[in-house]
Protein backbone atom coordinates (compact mmCIF):
# COMPACT_ATOMS: atom_id res chain seq x y z
CA UNK A 1 0.00 0.00 0.00
CA UNK A 2 3.39 2.22 0.85
CA UNK A 3 4.17 1.84 -2.71
CA UNK A 4 1.73 2.32 -4.53
CA UNK A 5 0.57 5.74 -2.55
CA UNK A 6 3.80 6.81 -2.87
CA UNK A 7 3.94 6.69 -6.25
CA UNK A 8 0.70 8.85 -6.28
CA UNK A 9 2.26 11.49 -4.10
CA UNK A 10 5.63 11.72 -6.57
CA UNK A 11 3.63 12.25 -9.66
CA UNK A 12 1.00 14.49 -7.64
CA UNK A 13 4.70 16.41 -6.57
CA UNK A 14 5.94 16.66 -10.02
CA UNK A 15 2.58 18.17 -11.57
CA UNK A 16 2.95 20.58 -8.64
CA UNK A 17 5.88 21.32 -9.28
CA UNK A 18 5.88 21.89 -12.88
CA UNK A 19 2.55 24.09 -12.47
CA UNK A 20 4.60 26.24 -9.62
CA UNK A 21 7.67 26.44 -12.11
CA UNK A 22 5.18 27.93 -15.03
CA UNK A 23 3.60 30.35 -12.85
CA UNK A 24 2.42 33.01 -15.58
CA UNK A 25 0.36 36.24 -13.90
CA UNK A 26 -2.56 36.80 -16.27
CA UNK A 27 -3.28 40.57 -17.17
CA UNK A 28 -6.47 39.71 -19.22
CA UNK A 29 -9.90 37.34 -19.49
CA UNK A 30 -8.82 35.99 -22.78
CA UNK A 31 -5.22 35.57 -21.07
CA UNK A 32 -7.08 33.06 -17.82
CA UNK A 33 -10.21 31.89 -20.05
CA UNK A 34 -8.00 30.57 -23.28
CA UNK A 35 -4.49 31.26 -22.18
CA UNK A 36 -4.03 34.32 -23.97
CA UNK A 37 -4.36 32.05 -27.82
CA UNK A 38 -0.50 31.03 -27.38
CA UNK A 39 -0.01 27.48 -27.43
CA UNK A 40 1.36 25.70 -30.38
CA UNK A 41 0.65 22.29 -31.36
CA UNK A 42 1.57 19.75 -29.22
CA UNK A 43 0.71 21.68 -26.31
CA UNK A 44 -2.74 21.48 -28.05
CA UNK A 45 -2.34 17.97 -29.24
CA UNK A 46 -1.72 16.80 -26.03
CA UNK A 47 -4.28 18.95 -23.81
CA UNK A 48 -7.18 18.14 -26.81
CA UNK A 49 -5.68 14.20 -25.69
CA UNK A 50 -5.96 14.94 -21.45
CA UNK A 51 -9.27 16.41 -21.95
CA UNK A 52 -10.98 13.91 -24.36
CA UNK A 53 -9.65 10.42 -22.72
CA UNK A 54 -10.75 10.90 -19.05
CA UNK A 55 -9.63 8.38 -16.49
CA UNK A 56 -12.62 6.32 -17.14
CA UNK A 57 -11.68 5.25 -20.30
CA UNK A 58 -9.58 2.55 -18.69
CA UNK A 59 -12.40 1.31 -16.48
CA UNK A 60 -15.62 2.14 -18.83
CA UNK A 61 -13.78 1.14 -21.83
CA UNK A 62 -11.41 -0.91 -21.20
CA UNK A 63 -14.38 -2.89 -18.37
CA UNK A 64 -16.78 -2.42 -21.92
CA UNK A 65 -13.80 -4.22 -24.01
CA UNK A 66 -13.39 -6.88 -20.76
CA UNK A 67 -17.12 -7.31 -20.39
CA UNK A 68 -19.10 -7.13 -23.68
CA UNK A 69 -15.65 -7.57 -26.32
CA UNK A 70 -15.22 -5.33 -29.68
CA UNK A 71 -18.48 -3.02 -29.63
CA UNK A 72 -16.74 -1.21 -27.45
CA UNK A 73 -14.31 -0.46 -30.51
CA UNK A 74 -16.76 2.34 -31.60
CA UNK A 75 -15.16 4.88 -29.17
CA UNK A 76 -12.17 4.57 -31.16
CA UNK A 77 -14.12 5.54 -34.46
CA UNK A 78 -15.93 8.45 -32.95
CA UNK A 79 -13.23 9.53 -31.05
CA UNK A 80 -10.84 9.46 -34.28
CA UNK A 81 -14.02 10.58 -36.84
CA UNK A 82 -14.55 14.06 -34.37
CA UNK A 83 -10.89 14.74 -35.30
CA UNK A 84 -12.08 14.90 -38.71
CA UNK A 85 -14.60 17.47 -37.36
CA UNK A 86 -11.94 19.59 -35.69
CA UNK A 87 -9.61 19.86 -39.09
CA UNK A 88 -12.35 21.13 -40.52
CA UNK A 89 -13.65 23.89 -37.80
CA UNK A 90 -10.26 24.74 -37.07
CA UNK A 91 -10.30 27.32 -39.72
CA UNK A 92 -13.51 29.32 -38.97
CA UNK A 93 -13.88 28.92 -35.46
CA UNK A 94 -10.13 30.09 -34.76
CA UNK A 95 -10.57 33.04 -36.89
CA UNK A 96 -13.68 34.19 -35.99
CA UNK A 97 -12.35 33.40 -32.11
CA UNK A 98 -9.38 35.84 -32.61
CA UNK A 99 -11.22 38.88 -34.99
CA UNK A 100 -13.46 38.83 -32.23
CA UNK A 101 -12.08 38.44 -28.97
CA UNK A 102 -14.29 35.17 -28.36
CA UNK A 103 -13.27 32.97 -25.70
CA UNK A 104 -16.19 30.11 -25.10
CA UNK A 105 -18.66 28.13 -27.44
CA UNK A 106 -21.37 30.36 -26.14
CA UNK A 107 -19.55 33.35 -27.53
CA UNK A 108 -19.48 31.82 -30.96
CA UNK A 109 -22.68 31.08 -30.80
CA UNK A 110 -23.71 34.49 -29.91
CA UNK A 111 -21.60 36.09 -32.79
CA UNK A 112 -22.53 33.26 -35.52
CA UNK A 113 -26.55 34.33 -34.79
CA UNK A 114 -26.62 37.92 -33.34
CA UNK A 115 -28.38 36.65 -29.90
CA UNK A 116 -27.55 37.17 -26.13
CA UNK A 117 -30.12 35.10 -25.38
CA UNK A 118 -28.74 32.02 -27.10
CA UNK A 119 -25.68 32.83 -25.16
CA UNK A 120 -27.27 32.02 -21.53
CA UNK A 121 -29.04 28.96 -23.36
CA UNK A 122 -25.64 27.00 -24.45
CA UNK A 123 -23.87 28.52 -21.31
CA UNK A 124 -26.86 26.90 -19.04
CA UNK A 125 -27.22 23.86 -20.55
CA UNK A 126 -23.29 23.53 -21.00
CA UNK A 127 -23.11 23.77 -16.92
CA UNK A 128 -25.53 21.72 -16.18
CA UNK A 129 -25.00 19.06 -18.42
CA UNK A 130 -21.16 18.97 -17.56
CA UNK A 131 -21.69 18.53 -13.66
CA UNK A 132 -23.20 15.08 -13.52
CA UNK A 133 -20.18 13.89 -15.25
CA UNK A 134 -17.47 15.94 -12.97
CA UNK A 135 -19.11 14.19 -10.19
CA UNK A 136 -18.99 11.05 -12.25
CA UNK A 137 -15.51 11.43 -12.93
CA UNK A 138 -14.62 12.16 -8.98
CA UNK A 139 -16.25 9.32 -7.49
CA UNK A 140 -14.07 7.05 -10.49
CA UNK A 141 -11.37 8.03 -8.63
CA UNK A 142 -12.79 5.72 -5.70
CA UNK A 143 -12.37 2.58 -7.83
CA UNK A 144 -8.78 3.86 -8.01
CA UNK A 145 -8.06 4.45 -4.44
CA UNK A 146 -9.36 1.61 -3.37
CA UNK A 147 -6.70 -0.29 -5.62
CA UNK A 148 -4.56 1.97 -4.76
CA UNK A 149 -4.77 0.97 -0.74
CA UNK A 150 -5.12 -2.94 -1.60
CA UNK A 151 -8.32 -3.00 -0.21
CA UNK A 152 -7.37 -1.40 3.22
CA UNK A 153 -10.20 1.36 2.13
CA UNK A 154 -13.77 0.90 1.57
CA UNK A 155 -14.83 2.34 -1.48
CA UNK A 156 -16.43 5.22 0.25
CA UNK A 157 -13.01 5.48 2.40
CA UNK A 158 -11.42 5.55 -1.14
CA UNK A 159 -13.76 8.21 -3.01
CA UNK A 160 -12.99 10.54 -0.11
CA UNK A 161 -9.83 10.15 -0.52
CA UNK A 162 -10.01 10.50 -4.59
CA UNK A 163 -12.02 13.95 -4.38
CA UNK A 164 -10.23 15.30 -1.84
CA UNK A 165 -6.64 14.80 -3.66
CA UNK A 166 -8.71 16.21 -7.29
CA UNK A 167 -10.01 19.39 -5.12
CA UNK A 168 -6.51 19.95 -3.94
CA UNK A 169 -5.39 19.86 -7.41
CA UNK A 170 -8.05 22.83 -8.36
CA UNK A 171 -5.86 25.12 -6.38
CA UNK A 172 -3.66 25.46 -9.33
CA UNK A 173 -6.81 25.34 -12.09
CA UNK A 174 -8.13 28.32 -10.28
CA UNK A 175 -5.02 30.45 -9.39
CA UNK A 176 -4.13 30.14 -13.15
CA UNK A 177 -6.78 29.41 -15.60
CA UNK A 178 -6.53 27.90 -18.82
CA UNK A 179 -2.67 28.49 -18.86
CA UNK A 180 -2.18 26.09 -15.71
CA UNK A 181 -4.45 23.15 -17.72
CA UNK A 182 -2.77 22.97 -20.50
CA UNK A 183 0.49 23.24 -19.19
CA UNK A 184 0.00 20.31 -16.73
CA UNK A 185 -2.44 18.72 -19.25
CA UNK A 186 1.06 18.15 -21.56
CA UNK A 187 2.77 16.47 -18.39
CA UNK A 188 -0.23 14.56 -17.65
CA UNK A 189 -1.17 13.62 -20.77
CA UNK A 190 2.81 12.11 -21.64
CA UNK A 191 2.34 9.94 -18.37
CA UNK A 192 -1.72 8.83 -19.56
CA UNK A 193 -1.23 8.08 -23.31
CA UNK A 194 2.30 7.47 -23.68
CA UNK A 195 3.88 5.51 -20.68
CA UNK A 196 0.12 3.95 -20.27
CA UNK A 197 -0.20 3.28 -23.77
CA UNK A 198 3.20 1.37 -23.03
CA UNK A 199 2.07 -0.73 -20.07
CA UNK A 200 -0.82 -1.62 -22.01
CA UNK A 201 1.43 -3.00 -24.87
CA UNK A 202 3.75 -4.74 -22.32
CA UNK A 203 0.49 -5.89 -20.46
CA UNK A 204 -0.76 -7.91 -24.16
CA UNK A 205 2.71 -8.91 -24.70
CA UNK A 206 2.69 -10.60 -21.20
CA UNK A 207 -1.41 -11.63 -21.53
CA UNK A 208 -0.32 -13.58 -24.43
CA UNK A 209 3.11 -14.76 -24.12
CA UNK A 210 3.05 -15.27 -20.39
CA UNK A 211 -0.49 -16.36 -19.76
CA UNK A 212 -1.24 -18.10 -23.32
CA UNK A 213 -4.24 -15.80 -23.89
CA UNK A 214 -4.82 -14.68 -27.31
CA UNK A 215 -8.70 -14.11 -29.37
CA UNK A 216 -9.02 -17.47 -30.01
CA UNK A 217 -9.38 -18.03 -26.01
CA UNK A 218 -12.42 -15.74 -25.98
CA UNK A 219 -15.95 -16.92 -26.79
CA UNK A 220 -18.27 -15.79 -29.49
CA UNK A 221 -19.88 -13.49 -28.05
CA UNK A 222 -17.24 -10.99 -28.01
CA UNK A 223 -17.02 -10.75 -31.58
CA UNK A 224 -20.94 -9.66 -31.58
CA UNK A 225 -21.68 -6.21 -33.03
CA UNK A 226 -25.57 -5.64 -32.94
CA UNK A 227 -27.36 -5.62 -36.53
CA UNK A 228 -30.47 -6.61 -37.79
CA UNK A 229 -32.37 -8.82 -35.52
CA UNK A 230 -30.42 -7.95 -32.45
CA UNK A 231 -31.98 -6.79 -28.88
CA UNK A 232 -30.47 -3.20 -29.38
CA UNK A 233 -31.35 -3.09 -33.11
CA UNK A 234 -29.54 -2.35 -36.25
CA UNK A 235 -28.82 1.13 -36.31
CA UNK A 236 -26.99 1.25 -32.25
CA UNK A 237 -24.06 1.44 -33.07
CA UNK A 238 -24.51 3.75 -35.87
CA UNK A 239 -26.43 6.11 -33.25
CA UNK A 240 -23.58 5.30 -31.01
CA UNK A 241 -20.60 6.64 -33.52
CA UNK A 242 -22.41 9.38 -34.70
CA UNK A 243 -23.81 11.55 -31.64
CA UNK A 244 -20.07 10.88 -30.24
CA UNK A 245 -18.57 12.01 -33.12
CA UNK A 246 -20.69 15.67 -33.29
CA UNK A 247 -21.44 15.62 -29.28
CA UNK A 248 -18.08 15.83 -28.14
CA UNK A 249 -17.67 19.31 -29.23
CA UNK A 250 -20.37 20.22 -27.69
CA UNK A 251 -18.98 20.33 -24.67
CA UNK A 252 -17.60 23.43 -23.50
CA UNK A 253 -14.43 22.00 -21.98
CA UNK A 254 -13.20 20.35 -25.41
CA UNK A 255 -14.79 23.03 -27.44
CA UNK A 256 -12.91 25.91 -26.00
CA UNK A 257 -9.43 24.15 -27.06
CA UNK A 258 -9.99 25.47 -30.66
CA UNK A 259 -9.71 28.99 -29.44
CA UNK A 260 -6.26 28.27 -26.96
CA UNK A 261 -4.06 28.05 -30.12
CA UNK A 262 -1.69 30.48 -31.53
CA UNK A 263 -3.12 30.17 -34.91
CA UNK A 264 -5.02 27.63 -37.71
CA UNK A 265 -1.69 25.88 -38.55
CA UNK A 266 -1.43 24.85 -34.87
CA UNK A 267 -4.79 23.45 -34.50
CA UNK A 268 -4.37 21.25 -37.68
CA UNK A 269 -1.15 20.33 -36.79
CA UNK A 270 -2.23 19.29 -33.45
CA UNK A 271 -4.94 17.34 -35.19
CA UNK A 272 -2.29 15.44 -37.08
CA UNK A 273 -0.24 14.62 -34.18
CA UNK A 274 -3.10 13.60 -31.68
CA UNK A 275 -4.82 11.45 -33.96
CA UNK A 276 -1.75 9.15 -34.20
CA UNK A 277 -1.58 8.92 -30.63
CA UNK A 278 -5.51 8.35 -30.39
CA UNK A 279 -5.07 5.34 -32.46
CA UNK A 280 -2.57 3.92 -30.93
CA UNK A 281 -3.49 4.27 -27.46
CA UNK A 282 -7.42 3.64 -28.25
CA UNK A 283 -6.32 -0.28 -30.03
CA UNK A 284 -3.71 -1.13 -27.30
CA UNK A 285 -6.24 -0.29 -24.62
CA UNK A 286 -9.16 -2.20 -26.26
CA UNK A 287 -7.45 -4.93 -27.19
CA UNK A 288 -5.59 -4.85 -23.86
CA UNK A 289 -9.66 -4.80 -22.14
CA UNK A 290 -10.50 -7.98 -24.29
CA UNK A 291 -7.58 -10.35 -23.77
CA UNK A 292 -7.53 -9.21 -19.80
CA UNK A 293 -11.26 -10.57 -20.15
CA UNK A 294 -9.25 -13.92 -19.51
CA UNK A 295 -7.52 -13.11 -16.30
CA UNK A 296 -8.84 -14.42 -13.29
CA UNK A 297 -10.74 -11.95 -11.37
CA UNK A 298 -11.67 -9.93 -14.20
CA UNK A 299 -15.23 -11.44 -15.23
CA UNK A 300 -16.24 -10.70 -11.91
CA UNK A 301 -15.38 -7.10 -12.25
CA UNK A 302 -14.92 -5.91 -15.54
CA UNK A 303 -13.95 -2.31 -14.74
CA UNK A 304 -11.13 -3.29 -12.53
CA UNK A 305 -9.21 -5.04 -15.63
CA UNK A 306 -6.53 -2.61 -15.85
CA UNK A 307 -5.98 -2.57 -12.02
CA UNK A 308 -6.24 -6.39 -11.62
CA UNK A 309 -3.74 -7.44 -14.53
CA UNK A 310 -1.61 -4.74 -13.79
CA UNK A 311 -1.19 -6.24 -10.13
CA UNK A 312 -1.25 -9.67 -11.48
CA UNK A 313 1.44 -8.64 -14.01
CA UNK A 314 3.77 -6.51 -12.09
CA UNK A 315 3.10 -6.16 -8.17
CA UNK A 316 2.78 -3.19 -6.27
CA UNK A 317 4.74 -1.05 -8.05
CA UNK A 318 3.17 -1.59 -11.42
CA UNK A 319 -0.22 -1.50 -9.76
CA UNK A 320 1.06 2.60 -8.44
CA UNK A 321 2.61 3.31 -12.02
CA UNK A 322 -1.24 2.15 -13.53
CA UNK A 323 -2.71 4.25 -10.31
CA UNK A 324 -0.64 6.98 -11.80
CA UNK A 325 -1.92 6.65 -15.45
CA UNK A 326 -5.67 6.73 -13.85
CA UNK A 327 -4.93 9.78 -12.15
CA UNK A 328 -3.42 11.79 -14.98
CA UNK A 329 -6.01 11.37 -17.08
CA UNK A 330 -9.04 12.24 -14.58
CA UNK A 331 -6.70 15.28 -13.38
CA UNK A 332 -6.73 16.34 -17.25
CA UNK A 333 -10.66 16.07 -17.57
CA UNK A 334 -11.63 16.91 -14.20
CA UNK A 335 -9.00 20.18 -14.38
CA UNK A 336 -10.68 21.43 -18.14
CA UNK A 337 -14.49 20.87 -17.00
CA UNK A 338 -14.14 23.18 -14.16
CA UNK A 339 -11.80 26.13 -15.82
CA UNK A 340 -14.27 25.88 -19.09
CA UNK A 341 -17.59 26.39 -16.59
CA UNK A 342 -15.62 29.16 -14.30
CA UNK A 343 -14.91 30.93 -17.59
CA UNK A 344 -18.44 30.45 -18.77
CA UNK A 345 -20.17 31.45 -15.40
CA UNK A 346 -17.93 34.80 -15.59
CA UNK A 347 -18.20 35.36 -19.73
CA UNK A 348 -21.74 33.88 -20.37
CA UNK A 349 -24.01 33.83 -17.31
CA UNK A 350 -22.60 36.87 -15.24
CA UNK A 351 -21.02 38.86 -18.01
CA UNK A 352 -23.34 38.86 -20.14
CA UNK A 353 -25.89 41.00 -18.38
CA UNK A 354 -23.99 43.51 -16.18
CA UNK A 355 -20.43 45.01 -17.97
CA UNK A 356 -17.09 43.79 -16.18
CA UNK A 357 -14.02 44.50 -16.85
CA UNK A 358 -11.01 42.55 -17.24
CA UNK A 359 -10.30 41.94 -13.31
CA UNK A 360 -13.98 41.68 -12.28
CA UNK A 361 -14.59 39.31 -14.65
CA UNK A 362 -11.47 36.66 -13.33
CA UNK A 363 -12.45 36.89 -10.03
CA UNK A 364 -15.64 35.53 -11.06
CA UNK A 365 -14.33 33.03 -12.92
CA UNK A 366 -11.93 32.08 -9.99
CA UNK A 367 -15.23 32.19 -7.72
CA UNK A 368 -17.43 29.87 -10.24
CA UNK A 369 -14.22 27.58 -10.30
CA UNK A 370 -13.67 27.20 -6.34
CA UNK A 371 -17.91 27.09 -6.01
CA UNK A 372 -17.97 24.25 -8.76
CA UNK A 373 -15.63 22.21 -7.02
CA UNK A 374 -17.03 22.17 -3.48
CA UNK A 375 -20.39 21.43 -5.03
CA UNK A 376 -18.87 18.20 -6.85
CA UNK A 377 -16.84 17.26 -4.00
CA UNK A 378 -19.87 17.36 -1.77
CA UNK A 379 -21.82 15.84 -4.34
CA UNK A 380 -18.96 12.70 -4.98
CA UNK A 381 -19.54 12.55 -1.41
CA UNK A 382 -22.73 11.75 -1.20
CA UNK A 383 -24.80 8.07 -2.95
CA UNK A 384 -26.99 9.64 -5.54
CA UNK A 385 -28.37 6.40 -7.35
CA UNK A 386 -29.72 8.18 -10.27
CA UNK A 387 -26.10 9.62 -11.34
CA UNK A 388 -25.63 7.75 -13.93
CA UNK A 389 -29.09 7.83 -15.25
CA UNK A 390 -28.53 11.95 -14.89
CA UNK A 391 -25.39 11.94 -16.70
CA UNK A 392 -26.39 9.78 -19.97
CA UNK A 393 -29.95 12.32 -19.98
CA UNK A 394 -27.37 15.19 -19.81
CA UNK A 395 -25.30 13.70 -22.94
CA UNK A 396 -28.55 13.26 -24.69
CA UNK A 397 -29.35 16.78 -24.04
CA UNK A 398 -25.89 18.90 -24.91
CA UNK A 399 -25.77 17.17 -28.22
CA UNK A 400 -28.48 19.04 -29.65
CA UNK A 401 -25.75 22.37 -29.40
CA UNK A 402 -24.81 20.40 -32.10
CA UNK A 403 -27.12 21.71 -34.75
CA UNK A 404 -26.61 25.83 -34.65
CA UNK A 405 -23.10 25.02 -33.97
CA UNK A 406 -22.02 22.95 -37.03
CA UNK A 407 -24.69 24.67 -39.34
CA UNK A 408 -23.62 28.03 -38.29
CA UNK A 409 -20.30 27.12 -39.08
CA UNK A 410 -20.45 25.95 -42.45
CA UNK A 411 -24.00 27.30 -43.51
CA UNK A 412 -24.91 31.07 -44.20
CA UNK A 413 -28.54 30.46 -44.04
CA UNK A 414 -30.14 30.04 -40.54
CA UNK A 415 -31.47 32.38 -38.05
CA UNK A 416 -31.47 32.64 -34.16
CA UNK A 417 -35.42 31.35 -33.82
CA UNK A 418 -34.55 28.33 -35.94
CA UNK A 419 -31.25 27.87 -33.50
CA UNK A 420 -33.18 28.78 -30.03
CA UNK A 421 -36.21 26.85 -31.12
CA UNK A 422 -34.77 23.36 -32.49
CA UNK A 423 -31.96 23.52 -29.83
CA UNK A 424 -34.43 23.97 -27.12
CA UNK A 425 -37.03 21.43 -28.62
CA UNK A 426 -34.27 18.97 -29.29
CA UNK A 427 -33.26 18.78 -25.51
CA UNK A 428 -36.81 18.19 -24.33
CA UNK A 429 -37.68 15.45 -26.86
CA UNK A 430 -33.81 13.84 -25.83
CA UNK A 431 -34.80 14.21 -22.48
CA UNK A 432 -38.37 12.92 -22.74
CA UNK A 433 -37.40 10.06 -24.73
CA UNK A 434 -34.41 9.15 -22.49
CA UNK A 435 -36.63 8.84 -19.27
CA UNK A 436 -39.28 6.59 -21.11
CA UNK A 437 -36.79 4.60 -23.21
CA UNK A 438 -33.55 4.73 -21.19
CA UNK A 439 -30.33 3.67 -23.69
CA UNK A 440 -32.48 2.84 -27.31
CA UNK A 441 -35.12 3.11 -28.87
CA UNK A 442 -36.38 0.08 -30.04
CA UNK A 443 -39.46 1.29 -32.50
CA UNK A 444 -36.22 3.51 -34.28
CA UNK A 445 -34.19 0.44 -34.86
CA UNK A 446 -31.78 1.12 -32.02
CA UNK A 447 -30.87 4.82 -32.63
CA UNK A 448 -30.76 6.77 -29.38
CA UNK A 449 -32.92 9.42 -27.95
CA UNK A 450 -30.13 12.13 -28.55
CA UNK A 451 -29.73 10.83 -32.54
CA UNK A 452 -34.09 10.66 -32.67
CA UNK A 453 -33.97 14.77 -30.99
CA UNK A 454 -31.33 15.91 -33.52
CA UNK A 455 -33.39 15.26 -36.21
CA UNK A 456 -36.48 16.88 -34.53
CA UNK A 457 -33.48 20.02 -33.90
CA UNK A 458 -32.46 19.59 -37.71
CA UNK A 459 -35.28 19.90 -39.05
CA UNK A 460 -36.96 23.06 -36.81
CA UNK A 461 -33.72 24.96 -37.78
CA UNK A 462 -33.52 23.85 -41.46
CA UNK A 463 -37.25 25.33 -42.12
CA UNK A 464 -36.99 28.37 -39.89
CA UNK A 465 -33.58 29.10 -42.04
CA UNK A 466 -36.53 28.68 -45.24
CA UNK A 467 -39.77 30.27 -44.05
CA UNK A 468 -37.86 33.26 -41.77
CA UNK A 469 -35.33 34.61 -44.06
CA UNK A 470 -32.79 36.23 -42.76
CA UNK A 471 -32.88 40.60 -42.89
CA UNK A 472 -31.03 42.30 -45.49
CA UNK A 473 -28.47 43.62 -42.61
CA UNK A 474 -28.11 40.40 -40.84
CA UNK A 475 -26.84 38.26 -44.73
CA UNK A 476 -24.95 41.53 -44.77
CA UNK A 477 -23.26 40.55 -41.83
CA UNK A 478 -23.28 36.67 -42.11
CA UNK A 479 -21.54 36.92 -45.47
CA UNK A 480 -18.45 39.84 -43.93
CA UNK A 481 -18.18 37.04 -41.19
CA UNK A 482 -17.72 34.07 -44.04
CA UNK A 483 -15.85 36.29 -45.76
CA UNK A 484 -13.13 36.29 -42.74
CA UNK A 485 -12.86 32.70 -43.12
CA UNK A 486 -12.53 32.81 -46.79
CA UNK A 487 -9.70 35.68 -46.73
CA UNK A 488 -5.94 34.46 -47.73
CA UNK A 489 -2.99 35.95 -46.97
CA UNK A 490 -2.71 39.40 -48.31
CA UNK A 491 -6.55 40.12 -48.42
CA UNK A 492 -6.66 38.45 -45.07
CA UNK A 493 -6.06 41.77 -43.36
CA UNK A 494 -8.19 44.26 -45.36
CA UNK A 495 -11.18 41.40 -45.02
CA UNK A 496 -10.31 41.75 -41.21
CA UNK A 497 -10.26 45.49 -41.39
CA UNK A 498 -13.33 45.68 -42.72
CA UNK A 499 -15.15 43.32 -40.06
CA UNK A 500 -18.39 43.48 -38.38
CA UNK A 501 -18.91 44.73 -34.93
CA UNK A 502 -17.29 42.89 -32.34
CA UNK A 503 -19.69 40.71 -30.06
CA UNK B 1 -2.94 37.54 -37.06
CA UNK B 2 -2.35 37.38 -40.71
CA UNK B 3 0.66 35.32 -40.30
CA UNK B 4 -1.41 32.92 -37.82
CA UNK B 5 -3.82 32.54 -40.57
CA UNK B 6 -1.95 32.38 -43.56
CA UNK B 7 -0.28 29.60 -42.94
CA UNK B 8 -3.33 27.99 -44.00
CA UNK B 9 -5.13 27.49 -47.03
CA UNK B 10 -8.07 28.88 -47.29
CA UNK B 11 -9.94 25.94 -48.82
CA UNK B 12 -9.64 22.30 -48.05
CA UNK B 13 -8.52 20.38 -51.61
CA UNK B 14 -11.54 18.51 -53.18
CA UNK B 15 -9.36 15.29 -52.73
CA UNK B 16 -9.41 15.80 -49.09
CA UNK B 17 -13.27 16.77 -48.56
CA UNK B 18 -13.57 13.29 -50.82
CA UNK B 19 -11.29 11.35 -47.92
CA UNK B 20 -13.07 12.91 -44.88
CA UNK B 21 -16.75 11.90 -46.89
CA UNK B 22 -15.26 8.27 -47.19
CA UNK B 23 -13.97 8.51 -43.16
CA UNK B 24 -17.62 9.12 -42.41
CA UNK B 25 -18.97 6.13 -44.78
CA UNK B 26 -16.76 3.82 -43.54
CA UNK B 27 -17.14 4.33 -40.25
CA UNK B 28 -21.07 4.51 -39.71
CA UNK B 29 -22.54 2.61 -42.67
CA UNK B 30 -24.02 -0.37 -41.11
CA UNK B 31 -23.76 -2.62 -43.88
CA UNK B 32 -20.24 -2.49 -43.11
CA UNK B 33 -20.24 -3.66 -39.37
CA UNK B 34 -22.80 -5.98 -39.91
CA UNK B 35 -21.11 -7.86 -42.53
CA UNK B 36 -18.19 -8.40 -39.85
CA UNK B 37 -20.69 -9.00 -36.91
CA UNK B 38 -19.51 -12.19 -34.75
CA UNK B 39 -17.44 -12.95 -37.47
CA UNK B 40 -13.49 -14.10 -35.72
CA UNK B 41 -11.62 -15.52 -38.73
CA UNK B 42 -8.06 -14.01 -38.35
CA UNK B 43 -7.17 -12.46 -40.88
CA UNK B 44 -3.52 -10.23 -40.48
CA UNK B 45 -3.61 -11.83 -37.32
CA UNK B 46 -7.12 -10.34 -36.22
CA UNK B 47 -10.65 -11.39 -35.87
CA UNK B 48 -12.25 -9.83 -38.86
CA UNK B 49 -14.55 -7.89 -36.44
CA UNK B 50 -11.59 -6.36 -34.94
CA UNK B 51 -9.88 -5.78 -38.10
CA UNK B 52 -12.67 -4.11 -39.17
CA UNK B 53 -12.65 -1.25 -36.37
CA UNK B 54 -8.91 -0.95 -36.34
CA UNK B 55 -9.12 -0.40 -40.42
CA UNK B 56 -11.37 2.73 -40.20
CA UNK B 57 -9.03 3.62 -37.70
CA UNK B 58 -6.21 3.84 -39.57
CA UNK B 59 -7.79 4.82 -42.62
CA UNK B 60 -9.11 7.99 -40.43
CA UNK B 61 -6.00 8.78 -39.23
CA UNK B 62 -4.48 8.42 -42.61
CA UNK B 63 -6.67 10.96 -43.98
CA UNK B 64 -5.89 14.10 -41.21
CA UNK B 65 -2.38 13.40 -41.57
CA UNK B 66 -2.18 13.31 -45.42
CA UNK B 67 -4.48 16.09 -45.21
CA UNK B 68 -1.80 18.47 -42.76
CA UNK B 69 0.86 17.45 -44.44
CA UNK B 70 -0.66 18.15 -48.60
CA UNK B 71 -1.80 21.67 -46.94
CA UNK B 72 1.29 22.41 -44.92
CA UNK B 73 3.00 21.98 -48.64
CA UNK B 74 0.65 24.37 -50.50
CA UNK B 75 1.26 26.82 -47.43
CA UNK B 76 4.84 26.32 -48.16
CA UNK B 77 4.75 26.73 -51.44
CA UNK B 78 2.92 29.73 -51.56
Amino acid sequence: MLITFECIAVFFAVIIVILQLSGVRDRSFTEYAVGGRSFGANYQAMSFLNTWYPGAMFTAFGGMAASAGVISFYVLSYSLLTVVLMYLMARPVWVWGKTFDLRTQPDLLALRFDSRHIKTIAAVIGIVSGIPWLVLGMQALGTLFQHMSLGALSFSEAVMVGVGIIALRQVWTVRMGMRGVVISDMAQGIIAYIVGGAVLVGLIVWMIVSQGITFASLDAGKFAIPGIGSKEGPLYVFSLILTGTIGGWCWPYIFVRLFTADGVHSLKRSAALAVPLSLAFGVALLVFGMLGSQVAGVAAKPNDVWFIVSQEAGGPWLLGLAGVVVLAASMGHTDGNIQATGAQIANDLVGNYWTLDQRQLIIIAKLGMLGLTILSSWLACLELPALFQLAVLAYQGIIQLAVPQFLGIFWKRGNKYGAITGMTAGFAVAVVLELIYPGYLPWAYGLTSGAVALSVNLAIYVAAAYLLPQSREERTRIEKLFALIEARRSTSLDALNASPQSV
Amino acid sequence: MADEVTADPGRHASWIIAWFALDAVVALAPPLYWAVDGNRASLLGLPTAVLYFVAVAVFITASIVAAYLAESRVAEGG
